[in-house]
């Protein structure tokens, strides 16, 4: 089961599909993109991350009849919306617990 | 390049690439087509990500389906659920056997009785012949006790799901 505090890679996964239902390689692409090219995952890395997120219901297959099935959808289940709050949540209170502590060494 | 990609995929177990290995065939297609566009040196890159990102994926996912399986091993070797109980009972008896003895010893008169004059016992053939075959008979009712604690256990199904498996 994925845990808190996530891995960069599965943040960024949850985070690329709280937005809508993307595809495999709409994932990929979308990970590059929000981390400036930081972060390039490997199709072996995306899919054991989204099999491992599957299996906790974290996502969830889209169901689409038109669609090939090498073109398969995900999508954020309630469960891992929700805990991708939790994670945000946490990481707000941490970035503001640094920024007081950075600023208060500076000053 | 594609071809070596599904070659690789067959590093994955078989319910994994069945679930995953297209899906993932047409995004590295996809990928690659894309990354063919930037230059030799973006693309090699690309490939040496996505075959150590398959090899490092399969042996996960290796590990993973062990740790499942060794599980399953352990639930049809777990003991039936009426064996708490019968052990609890075995238990109390031998408790009581004990504290039975204790009170008959705490009852006899503490004092040694007159021991006769021991014989060397005579024995027939037919006690021989007995006393010859005990550890057989021994042998033979633990093997059968083995036997049926066994198939208590349920291990006699272990054969049946192996082969409907394959």
């Amino acid at each position: 089961m994925e845990t808190l505090p996530l891995t960069e890679p599965v943040l960024l996964i949850l985070l690329s599909l709280a937005e809508e239902p993307r595809h495999g390689y709409s994932i990929l692409k979308d990970v590059e993109q929000m981390s400036d090219g930081r972060v390039c995952l490997s199709t072996g890395t995306l899919y054991g991350a989204l099999r491992r997120l599957l299996e906790d219901d974290w996502i969830q297959r889209v169901e689409q009849k038109d669609t090939s099935r090498g073109k398969q959808a995900y999508r954020l289940t309630a469960r891992g919306r929700r805990n991708l709050q939790f994670e945000v949540d946490r990481m707000k209170q941490l970035t503001r617990l640094a920024n007081l502590r950075v600023a208060a060494k500076e000053a | 390049m594609r071809a070596v990609y599904d070659w690789l995929l067959r590093l994955y177990p078989d319910d994994y690439r069945r679930r995953f290995g297209e899906e993932m065939g047409l995004v590295f297609e996809q990928a690659q087509s894309e990354r063919a566009n930037q230059g030799p040196g973006v693309l090699t890159a690309f490939y040496c990500r996505e075959i150590a990102g398959l090899f490092r994926g399969a042996w996960q996912e290796h590990l993973r389906e062990f740790s499942n399986r060794r599980f399953a091993m352990r639930t049809q070797f777990r003991f039936p659920k009426t064996t708490p109980i019968l052990m609890a009972l075995i238990l109390a008896g031998v408790v009581l056997a004990i504290q039975k003895g204790a009170a008959i010893q705490a009852s006899l008169p503490d004092v040694n009785p007159p021991v006769g004059p021991i014989h060397q016992a005579e024995h027939g053939f037919l006690p021989v012949i007995v006393l010859l075959l005990a550890p057989f008979y021994a042998a033979g009712l633990i093997g059968w006790v083995i036997l049926f604690a066994l198939r208590r256990s349920g291990s006699h199904r272990l054969d049946a799901t192996a082969s409907g498996q394959r």
